[in-house]
């Protein structure tokens, strides 16, 4: 099971200037922010599809296709609890299911999953190494942009230790889901003390490694790989600025917002 | 061990340590005591000793992790190329002492190969052009050329240990140390890493080389041995190595071709198995005539009767049998493929094979936290897939590689009681679990303790004694010995007999020949998710055509005994055997 998202394709996305990625990332975030509706949603989320295509990122979708989902299921259900607006078809007192709370809940699902679709898009076509030199260009200090680079690195570290930490317990008996909410949350205590104490050994172990090889000596280290800006990387930039520009004027003339008659 | 003026003004250390001694923040006593160690330019040293004793705190002071990254307090002076290092921090060091720790995973940060060589150049600030040069020397330095574009998490553990190798190496520092480099890793990739330190020090590289293993030291310039922080010996291998209860009570294993030439009452060092050979023909030329130096045919040389445990008995029903099993991650490749085995009550079968060749995967079958894709596993004629894992618990316990992944409580005597608690015994019966299995382990003295106080040695015997106290019928240990030193080793080990004795049926994954060896009766080989031998232990040691294509090395009291046409399987056998026949 490989512990990185990174698929090595080489399209042309994969070979866009570390720093045009980093911006694409910001500007796709910023489109998403600024609308609600659905069929506003939409067209980003074809564009995305369509980046997923060129650059052979199925497996990684595939991979999280769980999480996708019920992220916008469960999404969807929420707002009908908190979104009371509109012609109620059903309203309890916990449930208010009306075209309104759907299409808002909807819509803030839609809005989380192509958050994550994008994260997904960006770590699939892009190496940590140039996450790195992206943000040191975008002005990041390099140890900053590492620290946040590494993070990518021991997060599945942690996650796989946690699976083992869960079936050694499990092995002695453990039942973790007894009790009620708060003593399930409890019960989790034999899980998180292991992770945590491995956490902090294997984060030693790393800090040591890195000083070893000279982390730390320069504010500003060279990079191995040659990041030039190409034509591709100022069209691309061009494209991006559009989204962004259009998206939000989606939003200044309220076409992005959900309207409640 | 200081060097004379002379020789110093001469030609300086490689590197050396002056008066050094080290107190770790909260710690109750000293690491380092006064020492004073020189390595020359050129010169391989290895360091030895048991837990504890001070060995990677030395190794630490000479690239600054000592006193800069680790808190305490330092005395004394540390010389690189004749330069002190006072003040300097790591980095500092970086590119004139070259570290490489045990856990090599916490020492690969990168997307691919080429780019973990480079980030050390990166680091000091190295051109572009340049790094982009020496990118490819050093992979072919550690035999990496051509995989620069590979995931370093895709490679094999003798492989990552090599890239950590290679990433050091490309600074080209003067001095290599290298923290037990090869304690997590199977036969195979610890003989490469070895291969790879002695082309280093070929290449003239000072080599400051930690391990447990004297085997492995034999041809090195010196051995320093450590106890309690303080040097007790150094010199040349021959001189040290034929000490053997001084090496043992270091928590050194002391070479096993020297241990047979010991119990033959021979003081003398063989630097191999060959070597060991001549000396013990020239000392016994009557058992030299009578016996071929090597086996003539192919056929296994007849044996002396030795009584050996029945493997399985025909009769008995097996506590466990695994039937055709096979397994695959969903859209994975096979990791089991048609695996069919049985296991008895009271047996003691070590299961043995490359990283990735299907052996955790097997045992996590065994314990219910996998599920067959075809096949099934039978548990006293239960079907396996019925039960879940903690319905047989009891059963079938399961004591992971690392300790650490299990223990969270804050007392010793918490920690045995979870599981027992988990089943919902009564106090009394928990505290009369508790109080068995803390003297089996024997830390009952250690019942009101943290456990991560504990030495590794200490918590390693915690996690068997947790499973022990639900009382499984038989226990899979899977690398139980990883990380302690050679007195701990064999405590663990005696443990493991004695349960064993006591009818617990034991299944070993490891990678250690000895322990296979000595302590185990079947052997359980795998590869590629195949069983490709199942037998006893001797039978496996006299295939040949097995051995080759397993990875894995008889230990040397087996090799030599072969040369004498009888397949030992301790050192004291083997000298008995020879005694017996001069």
């Amino acid at each position: 099971m490989p512990i990185y998202l990174y698929i090595d394709r080489g399209s042309i996305v994969h070979r866009l200037n570390p720093t045009v990625k980093v911006f694409a990332l910001f500007i796709m975030f910023w489109s998403v922010y600024w609308v609600d509706h659905p069929l506003a949603l939409l067209p980003l989320g074809l564009v995305m599809v369509a980046l997923a295509q060129l650059t052979g990122s199925w497996p990684n979708f595939y991979r999280l296709r769980w999480l996708f989902i019920l992220l916008i299921f469960f999404t969807t259900l929420a707002w009908m609890v908190f979104y009371r607006k509109g012609p109620a078809l059903i309203n309890t007192r916990i449930i208010h299911l009306s075209r309104a709370s759907l299409i808002f809940g909807f819509g803030r699902g839609l809005k989380l999953a192509e958050l994550l679709a994008t994260s997904v898009l960006f770590l699939s076509t892009t190496k940590v190494e140039e996450f790195t030199a992206g943000l040191q260009r975008l002005g990041v200090p390099y140890r900053v942009g590492f620290a946040i680079t590494l993070s990518f690195r021991l997060v599945p570290l942690f996650i796989d230790s946690a699976l083992t930490v869960v079936q050694a317990q499990s092995l002695r008996g453990y039942d973790f889901n007894r009790g009620g909410p708060l003593e399930r949350v409890k019960r989790y205590v034999p899980v998180v003390i292991p992770v945590f104490m491995g956490a902090l050994r294997k984060a030693n172990n790393m800090a040591m490694a890195l000083e070893a090889r000279g982390f730390g000596i320069s504010a500003t280290p060279t990079s191995y790989i040659d990041y030039p800006i190409r034509a591709r990387d100022r069209v691309a930039f061009a494209a991006l600025v559009g989204l962004g520009a259009v998206y939000f004027l989606i939003y200044y003339s309220g076409y992005g917002t959900i309207s409640v008659k | 061990m200081k060097p004379l003026e002379s020789e110093r003004a001469v030609d300086p250390a490689a590197a050396e340590l002056e008066d050094v001694s080290f107190t770790y923040a909260g710690g109750d006593r000293e690491a380092l005591q006064e020492v004073d160690f020189e390595l020359r330019p050129g010169e391989m040293v290895g360091i030895m000793g048991a837990s504890g004793a001070g060995k990677s705190t030395l190794a630490k002071c000479l690239n600054r992790i000592v006193p800069r990254f680790e808190n305490g307090t330092f005395r004394g002076i540390v010389r690189v190329g004749g330069r002190a290092l006072d003040g300097e921090r790591v980095c500092d060091v970086a590119s004139m002492v070259g570290m490489v720790f045990q856990d090599f995973e916490a020492q690969l940060f990168s997307t691919n190969v080429a780019h973990e060589v480079a980030f050390a150049m990166e680091q000091i600030g190295m051109p572009r052009d340049e790094i982009a040069a020496r990118i490819g020397p050093a992979l072919a330095a550690v035999g990496l050329a051509g995989f620069d574009d590979r995931d370093p998490t895709s490679l094999s553990g003798g492989e990552k240990q090599r890239l950590a190798i290679a990433s050091v190496l490309a600074l080209r520092p003067g001095v290599v140390v290298l923290d037990e480099p090869t304690s997590d890793l199977d036969p195979e990739g610890k003989a490469e890493v070895f291969a790879l330190i002695h082309r280093m020090r070929g290449q003239g590289v000072s080599l400051v080389v930690i391990e447990h293993e004297a085997e492995e030291l034999r041809n090195c310039d010196r051995i320093v041995l450590l106890r309690e922080g303080k040097i007790i010996a150094h010199g040349p291998p021959a001189e040290l190595m034929v000490r053997l209860e001084l090496l043992e009570d270091c928590g050194v294993h002391p070479p096993d071709v020297n241990r047979v030439m010991d119990a033959l009452g021979m003081h003398a060092h063989a630097a191999s198995v060959e070597e060991a050979e001549t000396i013990i023909r020239a000392h016994f030329p009557r058992t030299a005539a009578t016996i071929a130096t090597m086996p003539v045919s192919s056929e296994p040389a007849p044996q002396p009767r030795i009584p050996e445990p029945r493997t399985n008995d025909e009769n008995a029903q097996p506590f466990l049998r695994v039937e055709q099993l096979s397994f695959a991650y969903p859209f994975g490749p096979r990791v089991l493929d048609d695996v069919t085995l049985a296991i008895a009550a009271g047996e003691f079968v070590a299961i043995i094979g490359q990283n990735g060749s299907g052996k955790t995967t097997l045992a996590k079958h065994l314990v219910g936290l996998l599920a067959p894709s075809a096949g099934k596993i039978l548990i006293g004629g239960r079907n396996r897939a019925t039960l879940h894992p903690a319905e047989t618990a009891h059963e079938v316990g399961y004591v992971f590689q690392n300790p650490d992944h299990q223990i969270f409580a804050a007392t010793v005597g918490d920690e045995v009681a979870f599981g027992p608690r988990n089943f919902g015994l009564d106090d009394v019966e928990i505290a009369r679990r508790s109080e068995e299995v803390l003297r089996v382990v024997n830390l009952t003295s250690e019942r009101d303790r943290d456990p991560f106080l504990l030495s590794k040695g200490e918590r390693q015997r915690l996690a068997v004694a947790s499973v022990l106290a639900l009382r499984p019928r038989m226990l899979i240990l899977d690398e139980p010995t990883t990380g302690l030193d050679y007195r701990e080793q064999r405590r663990m080990m005696a443990l493991v007999s004695d349960l064993n004795r006591a009818g617990i049926a034991i299944v070993m994954i490891t990678h250690t020949p000895w322990l296979v060896a000595e302590y185990a009766r079947r052997l359980v080989l795998m590869r590629e998710g195949r069983v490709m031998f199942d037998g006893g232990v001797r039978e496996f040691f006299e295939r040949d055509e097995l051995l080759a294509n397993s990875s894995f090395r008889p230990p040397e009291a087996t090799m030599l005994g072969r040369r004498f046409g009888f397949t030992a399987l301790r050192p004291e056998e083997l000298a008995d055997w020879i005694k017996a026949r001069s």
